[in-house]
Formats: structure tokens, C-alpha cells, sequence
């Protein structure tokens, strides 16, 4: 069925600014001031900014050239196939799972506030309850987007943009004086800025909403670039103006401020009715969030088992409601473990590094279509090319690693998640293609190759030309578990179809 | 053919068991269990390598062991046909 064209430039700049205006600016900012950049946060969202500007270069040209339906999802598709377009939909599928759990523990945060400043007594209840919140807040929001809950129209993206207007003017009103934040120095020197500047990536991330609804979008080969501009022309200051505002008001001190950093800023600058106001802001934006997250993650699941990657199940409909209860609720599930966690710090470099693999493939799509498709339709040049998208890979895959030259545990834990589930994702997509035999002899001999590693080693170590890994563990033990790696290899390298 | 099938099931099981105890360990070292990383005395740079070895090394000896006890009730089943 063809999709109608009904959205002109307005409209698609409102999408753009709809989908990055959200509640990752009242909990990232946080973590990224009191640990990593202190006041030079704001030189590290200008960054962020910037950085996403230059991967949504690629974006623009794929998106106006690609205006159907599926959004990254397609193009890599186009560009490399199933197997890397299978791998990206899992990338992304696990970047709004994240995302999610975020805007749930995002949630509970704002709630404990909103409670404390009446109530002060109920805040250390609240703060322990957050888990059970969290998970309460994910299973009404999905049985309300299995019963088809509509979204808030474009006057929320007006009403925030209102708020976040009266906080800057207010806060520049109640005087700052720029040399009171300017000369500090980063916490964490320039590391730490680069550091920051990866953990407040998904503030930005919501823009990408206008490429995937490019299809309902006029003229998608001017209005997808102009719409991405404009509204990064828009958020980026808007964004930087709130940090430089909020670090204005609330001094970097040595401990961390229990309370949300954005909410202490409001309530500095316009007392207890801004706390108030950024609160209530802060659980709608979440609310919305959790409920877009919730869209986002099930389409793609539904998308990727109707390509025959992941069971046919998820493309299952509710009868009376015509929505895809099965993907939500199997998303929903992830999202609930992930909120009870409710480790803030972890869940942003998560959704972070999830959606920067996606740009990588997203700018390496562009350089292949190049040379694959060279005369196919592009109404939109990506400015500067082979530059441009070659450094759109080179900043996503460099803000993956530079939390690492910090030695940031948070960073290091979504890191090895990322990691662990990569493998997961592989082995996933080799036993539904590849079929059960041909992959047990694969697997048998690999784990014939580390058995047979494992004993080199072990020998080694016991000659005294290894220091080992784990000294108090004996020998004998990883001997033991080598032989049973090699005999388990052997079998199953030889097994029968 | 007797000796293989016994072979697979017990190789299976306990490969799983290994796999499952070692993926423990990995999250024991990672949480700090009973202060594990002070007792192990491993070497604060790398434990992060050491712990994603463990957990790809568990996750891919529990899919080993898997595939086998799989084989044995395979081999079940067909000597249940016959």
C-alpha cells in the first residue's frame, strides 16, 4: 500500500524537534556534571550536537533517496544485505529497549522529587521503591499502547520548548556571570569532555524520528535535509543554553546533590513552582518517551520476523485492539529488568553505544551505495564527500572507545553488555540461517580449537613461562575443563544430521 | 554407536553444568561477591577481559553442551521409533 505525503517543511522540522525534545536532558545531565566534564558540559553537548549534525548528513541523503518505510534499517539493507541489516535492526532494537528503561527510571526519579518537595519524609520510601515503580510505570504504559494509546500532538514540542524558554531567560534574568563558569577546569580533563559528550549522545538521538517517517513527508528530497537542519539549529543551542544556565546556578561541588541536577537549577531560579514545573515536565516527557520506545522497539521486532529473522509470533495482532501485543509485551519484559536495575549511569552509555554502532553502519551504507548504486536518484548530496560520512564513522566508533581512556566503570559495564549481546545476536542469526547441524560442527570446532588452547596454556603456566590469570585457582581444574572442551568439541564437530 | 550416545549425554550435562558455574563465577567477579576479587587476586586493569572471556567461554560451552544433550534425546527418540 502506498504510503500519502501529507507533511510539509513545518511539520517536519515539529517531528525533528518532537522526536530529540525529550527526558534524556533531565536525567543525563547529571552524571555528566558532578563526574566527568563538570562545567564544560556545555562544550561537550555543543559537541554531541555537532557530531550528530555530521552523521545526520548521511542520514539525509539516505533518507531522501530512500524515502520508504524502515528508515536505517533500509538502507543497510540496501547497502550490505540481510546479515549487517539483521545485526543494525538488533543494535537498534536494543538502543530503544535501553532507552526505555531509562525514561522509566527517569520517571521514578522525577516522582521521588515531586514527592520530596512536599513531603520530604516519603523520599527515602520512594527512592527505595524505585525498582517496583519502574516496572509498574512499563506495565501500564504497555498495556496502554496494546490498547492503542494515542500520542501527544505536536503541543507538547511547543510546551516544552516554553518551559526550557522561561528556565534560560530566568536564570539569565537572575544574573550569571559568565566568568564564574568558564574558568573551571573539566573533572576529568579532556577525556572526561569526550566522555561526557558520548553520555549525552541520546539527547540527540530523537532526531532520527523525522528520517523514519520520511515516507509521509513532501518533497522528501528537500524537506528530510532542511528538516534535519533546521531543528539541529534549533535543539543544539537550545540544549547548551540549558546546561550553561543550570551550571551557572548550581555550584560543582564535591558530592553529588541527590536530587535530579536540571530539577535544583529550577527550583534555584524560579522556586518551588519551577521545581515543580520540571518535575511534572520531566515524568510527561518521560511517559512519552517510554511510549514512543515502546512503538519503536516493536516495529523493529515486527520488521525483522517478517524477514524471517526472529520468530513469527511477534507479528502477531490483538484481536480487538489491532495492535502487536506479543512484541510489546516481549519488549516490555527486557524493559522491566532493565529499569529495576535503575543504574542511570549504565543504562545512558547502553542506549549510547547501541545507536552509535547503528550511525557507523548507517555512514559505511553511504560509502557503499556510492560505489554500489552510483546513479541512483539522490536529491540530497551529502556536503564534502568521502569526508563527511568517513568521519561520521570515525566519531561514532571514537565515541565508543573514549570512555574506556577513563577507565569509567559505567562505560566498561554497557561496553561488555554491548559485547555479550553482540554474540548473542551472532550465534542468533547462525542458527536460524545456517541450520542446527551445520552449526554444531562449527561450534565443535571452535571448542576443540580452545580446549586444545586451554591445555597449551595451562602447560605453559605450569612451566613457569605464563604468569597466571587467576592464581589461587589450581590447574588441575582448568585441565579438567579443557579435556571436557576437547571431548565436547570432537563430539560435536562429528555429530550426525 | 552405545558408547557415544553415553558419551554425549554425560560430556553434555556436565559441559552445561561447567558452562553455567563459570558464567556464575563471571557475574561474581563482576558484582564483588564475598570481596571474590580481592581472594582471586587478579589483576584490577583486566578484569573487565577476564570477565568477558568468562562469560563468551560459558556462553559458548552452555550452547556446546546443549547441542549434545540434544543429540542424546535425538538418539532417544529414534531408538523409541525403532
Amino acid at each position: 500500500m502506498k504510503t500519502k505525503r501529507e507533511l510539509g517543511l513545518f511539520n517536519t522540522v515539529i517531528m525533528g524537534l518532537s522526536g530529540a525534545i525529550g527526558f534524556e536532558i533531565f536525567v543525563l545531565l547529571d552524571y555528566a556534571y558532578f563526574h566527568l566534564a563538570g562545567s564544560s558540559i556545555v562544550s561537550a553537548l555543543l559537541l554531541a550536537g555537532l557530531i550528530n549534525l555530521l552523521i545526520m548528513f548521511s542520514y539525509c541523503e539516505l533518507g531522501a533517496a530512500m524515502p520508504e518505510v524502515g528508515g536505517e534499517y533500509t538502507y543497510i539493507k540496501t547497502a550490505y544485505g540481510g546479515y549487517i541489516a539483521f545485526i543494525s535492526g538488533c543494535f537498534r532494537w536494543l538502543a530503544s529497549v535501553f532507552a526505555a528503561a531509562l525514561a522509566a527510571v527517569c520517571f521514578t526519579q522525577q516522582l521521588a522529587y515531586l514527592f520530596s518537595l512536599f513531603v520530604p519524609e516519603i523520599e527515602s520510601f520512594m527512592l527505595a521503591q524505585m525498582p517496583l515503580i519502574a516496572i509498574a510505570v512499563v506495565i501500564v504504559l504497555a498495556t496502554s499502547e496494546i490498547k492503542g494509546a494515542k500520542k501527544p500532538g505536536i503541543f507538547i514540542v511547543f510546551a516544552f520548548i516554553a518551559i526550557f524558554a522561561i528556565f534560560i531567560a530566568s536564570g539569565l534574568l537572575r544574573g550569571l556571570i559568565p566568568l564564574e563558569i568558564l574558568p573551571k577546569q573539566p573533572l576529568e580533563g579532556l577525556p572526561g569532555v569526550f566522555a561526557a559528550t558520548v553520555y549525552m549522545f541520546p539527547m540527540f538521538f530523537g532526531m532520527r524520528a523525522l528520517i523514519a517517517s520520511a515516507a509521509f513527508i513532501k518533497h522528501p528530497g528537500k524537506n528530510v535535509p532542511k528538516g534535519i537542519l533546521l531543528s539541529a539549529l534549533l535543539i543544539i543551542p537550545l540544549y547548551a543554553s540549558i546546561a550553561y544556565v543550570a551550571t551557572g546556578v548550581i555550584p560543582l561541588e564535591e558530592t553529588r546533590p541527590p536530587a535530579p541536577f536540571l530539577n535544583l537549577a529550577a527550583k534555584e531560579i524560579m522556586g518551588v513552582a519551577g521545581g515543580v514545573l520540571f518535575a511534572i515536565a520531566g515524568m510527561v516527557a518521560s511517559l512519552s518517551a517510554l511510549g514512543t520506545s515502546l512503538t519503536v522497539q516493536s516495529s523493529i521486532a515486527r520488521g525483522m520476523s517478517r524477514d524471517g529473522y526472529l520468530p513469527k509470533v511477534l507479528l502477531s495482532i490483538h484481536r480487538r485492539f489491532g495492535t502487536p501485543y506479543v512484541a510489546i509485551i516481549a519488549g516490555s519484559l527486557f524493559i522491566m529488568v532493565l529499569g529495576a536495575i535503575g543504574a542511570v549511569e549504565f543504562l545512558g552509555y547502553a542506549a549510547s553505544f547501541g545507536s552509535l554502532l547503528v550511525f557507523a553502519l548507517v555512514n559505511l551504507s553511504l560509502l557503499k551505495l556510492r560505489k554500489k548504486e552510483p546513479y541512483m536518484e539522490r536529491p540530497f548530496k551529502t556536503p564534502l564527500y568521502p569526508f563527511t560520512p568517513i568521519a561520521g564513522v570515525i566519531m561514532s566508533v571514537a565515541l565508543l572507545v573514549f570512555p574506556m581512556f577513563l577507565r569509567d566503570v559505567n562505560a566498561a559495564s554497557a561496553l561488555v553488555s554491548g559485547i555479550g549481546l553482540t554474540a548473542l545476536v551472532l550465534i542468533t542469526y547462525y542458527l536460524r540461517m545456517m541450520g542446527r547441524h551445520r552449526l554444531q560442527i562449527a561450534i565443535g570446532g571452535v571448542g576443540l580449537g580452545i580446549g586444545v588452547s586451554f591445555v597449551l596454556l595451562t602447560c605453559l603456566v605450569e612451566a613457569g613461562i605464563m604468569s597466571p590469570i587467576f592464581p589461587n585457582i589450581p590447574s588441575y581444574i582448568m585441565l579438567f575443563i579443557s579435556v571436557i572442551s576437547i571431548i565436547a568439541g570432537i563430539l560435536n564437530a562429528t555429530a550426525h544430521g | 554407536m552405545r558408547i557415544r550416545r553415553t558419551l554425549t549425554v554425560i560430556v553434555g550435562i556436565m559441559q552445561s553444568m561447567i558452562a553455567v558455574l563459570i558464567v556464575i563465577f563471571a557475574c561474581g567477579i563482576y558484582f564483588n561477591f564475598f570481596d571474590i576479587q580481592t581472594s582471586l587476586n587478579a589483576a584490577v586493569e583486566s578484569l573487565y577481559l577476564h570477565i568477558l572471556a568468562l562469560f563468551v567461554f560459558g556462553s559458548f560451552s552452555i550452547i556446546s553442551g546443549l547441542f549434545l544433550v540434544h543429540e542424546w534425546l535425538e538418539y532417544d527418540k529414534r531408538s523409541c521409533a525403532c
